[in-house]
């Protein structure tokens, strides 16, 4: 039995997690760093603590503090969101050793599974297919070493890593040292641990992952896939479920490998297994994340399984609730980040001066963020995602499409238009999508398609307004007297 | 009245007739909504001003136009390398007084948890390195100084 959660993360993910845990009426407390005090996840807990301390070492990796606050306030487990701590096995240590239960896998499983060499080296005395490549022991003088036997393109990848960072793909031996000497830094900088290893880089391959559920009553099952295969900088941006390469044979054999691979470590909870299919419709493992994966609603949605929810019960022991495999219709996912696609993806900061999103049938918005937030750069730059269900996948990218074109978000530059021109480029409609595909469509870098009428109403607008001497007055008014604010002290701030 | 855009600098100056603004064949109306018309076409339109920017929303475009006060410079500073986002230099790989080509890499900084390299933007000398490895950097601060050979 669970009664209080403690959630050791932030932005979206803690929103998720806090509000399934409201509906489940179990009671969500939040630790939050002291930038992060006004942030909507802190609404969203039953109680909100602060983390003493500055930077990410001293609040959201902090164990020690955050283990305290748990057994301070009463809770009896921890769940640890994506990134940060969840894939830490000395963490899932430190909980279960306080007396908490940590909602994932055992710690076992996330040694196994989180160190991607010996994850390769699992899944290949499983029979799982792994990429051809060569497991790094030694440091920079090894890569080099080994490079020319795997030959290129290839990848470089961060043994202990996940989300794209100290991954480099090198593309002839001249870039290979200082590729090699950046991927080992951002390693160290985002793990502590610089060990790297070289794989094949597979082109016009597709990233489809299986999402398994694994419960304490001897049942592993999977959840069907989802394709991820639209990727910038190796983080995804685009993700959907069913994928289009998939038939139900192959659906099958990659569910019962992924199964597999979940037996090997005896897990238990959420997972992915992340495999790369070529176009010839083979598939090799690429690894496990052994946590709740940021695009796991476009499986929530297709298969009407809360993910989250099952967590909650199966860290509880209980069994899973849910069937038979079912799967209906099709769900498209997209991440709206602050960052300036036509500047190679830059990250962005600024203020969400307006920020509406989307409503209407199908849409699903989760999000860490509401208008008047500040975008810095403490943090990852992911702003919402953005999900959609319709019957078909073509009445997917349509519904996606008119979602987009009604989200407004003013006072920061986000990949917004970049993502409304990708559902209807006609590659992502006939499905060729590819983890080189930005590249592939866009080889000089994106610029908005923008017709001049557009260009010359904004023109328009700004100089209007401007003239009308809008821009002048304060943004918000807050030194009137008690009365709720004239709409003329807000007229500047937004426009409805 | 002049804006910077994605595209250069261009000046618009719109025919006002109490809430209506004109220009060619699009019409403003400003009221406690922002309603643009197109060829006899209504459509709702957002804007905001933050900073010196104008950002606006159009038909599922999002512009950020920022005003040029008059009398301002026309031109745009040339040859100084700025940070694209605030972060914390992690690398520097050119010295001062060396030769470099457009596209050579002159410096490494970290910010968001990537990497980003900073390379040049046109054949020159490395004038004046304003950080070293380590340092703090906000979004905007002159890195370095190239000249023109």
């Amino acid at each position: 039995m669970i009664k209080r959660v403690l959630v050791a993360n932030r932005g979206e993910i803690a929103c998720r997690i806090l509000r399934a845990c409201r509906e489940a009426g179990i009671e969500g407390v939040a630790v939050f760093a002291g930038n992060d005090s006004t942030s909507l996840f802190t609404e969203l807990a039953d109680i909100s603590i602060e983390l003493k301390g500055e930077g990410l070492t001293e609040t959201y990796l902090n164990q020690e503090q955050i283990i305290t606050i748990a057994l301070e306030n009463g809770c009896d487990s921890v769940h640890p969101g994506f990134g940060f701590l969840s894939e830490r096995a000395d963490f899932a240590n430190a909980v279960i050793a306080a007396g908490l239960i940590w909602i994932g896998p055992s710690a076992e499983a996330i040694t196994n599974m989180g160190d991607k060499m010996t994850a390769r080296m699992t899944m290949k005395a499983a029979g799982v297919p792994v990429i051809p490549g060569v497991e790094v022991k030694g440091g920079l003088a090894e890569i080099l070493e080994v490079a020319p036997s795997v030959g290129f393109p290839l990848l470089l990848k961060a043994t202990a890593g996940g989300g794209g960072k100290g991954m480099r793909a090198v593309h002839s031996p001249d870039n290979l040292e200082i590729e090699a000497k950046a991927a080992m830094r951002e390693a160290l900088n985002a793990f502590g641990d610089d060990r790297v290893y070289v794989e094949r880089l597979l082109t016009g391959s597709r990233h489809i992952e299986i999402q398994v559920l694994a419960d304490s009553h001897g049942r592993t099952i999977h959840l069907g896939e989802r394709e991820c295969s639209v990727q910038r900088r190796h983080q995804k941006v685009f993700e959907e479920s069913p994928s289009i390469a998939l038939d139900a044979q192959l659906r099958e054999e990659m569910g019962e490998a992924a199964c597999e691979a979940a037996r090997a470590v005896d897990y238990e909870g959420a997972g992915t297994v992340e495999f790369l299919v070529t176009p010839k419709g083979e598939f090799f493992f690429l690894e496990m994340n052994t946590r709740i994966q940021v695009e796991h609603p476009v499986t929530e949605m297709v298969t009407g399984v809360d993910i989250v929810r099952e967590q909650l019960r199966i860290a509880a022991g209980e069994p899973m609730s849910c069937g038979e495999l079912q799967i209906r219709g099709h769900a498209i996912e997209v991440r709206l980040y602050a960052e300036d696609p036509a500047n190679n993806f830059l990250p962005c900061i600024g203020e969400l001066a307006v920020f509406i999103p989307p409503e209407g049938p199908g849409v699903r918005l989760d999000t860490g963020v509401r208008q008047g937030d500040s975008v810095t750069p403490d943090y990852d730059p992911m702003l919402a995602k953005l999900i959609v269900w319709a019957p078909s996948r073509a009445e997917a990218l349509q519904r996606m499409s008119r979602a987009l074109d009604e989200f407004i978000v003013l006072g920061c530059t986000t990949n917004l238009r970049f993502l409304r021109e990708l559902c209807g480029h006609p590659d992502v409609v006939d499905g060729w999508t590819t983890t080189d595909m930005i590249e592939r469509l866009w080889p000089d870098g994106w610029t908005p398609d923008m017709p001049s009428i557009i260009l010359d109403a904004g023109l328009l607008i700004a100089s209007a307004c401007e003239s009308s001497g809008m821009g002048r007055q304060k943004r918000v008014n807050l030194s009137t007297t008690g009365e709720s604010p004239s709409p003329f002290n807000t007229i500047s701030r937004r426009f409805p | 009245m002049e804006f910077k855009t994605t595209f250069g600098r261009v000046e618009i100056n719109p025919l006002k007739d109490g809430n209506m603004f004109h220009h060619e064949n699009l019409i403003l109306d400003i009221g406690q909504e922002l309603w643009l018309t197109i060829d006899s076409r209504r459509f709702k339109v957002h804007a905001t001003k933050v900073g010196d920017d104008w950002w606006v929303h159009v038909l599922g475009h999002t512009l950020r136009l920022e005003l040029v006060e008059p009398g301002a410079s026309g031109m745009d500073d040339e040859g100084e390398l700025t940070a694209p986002m605030p972060g914390k230099i992690l690398e520097v790989l050119v010295e001062e007084g060396q030769r470099v080509s457009s596209g050579d890499p002159l410096m490494i900084m970290e910010a968001m948890k990537m990497e980003h390299r900073i390379v040049a933007s046109h054949n020159g000398i490395v004038d004046k390195i304003h950080y070293s490895a380590g340092e703090q950097v906000n979004q905007g601060a002159e890195l370095l100084s190239l000249s023109d050979e």
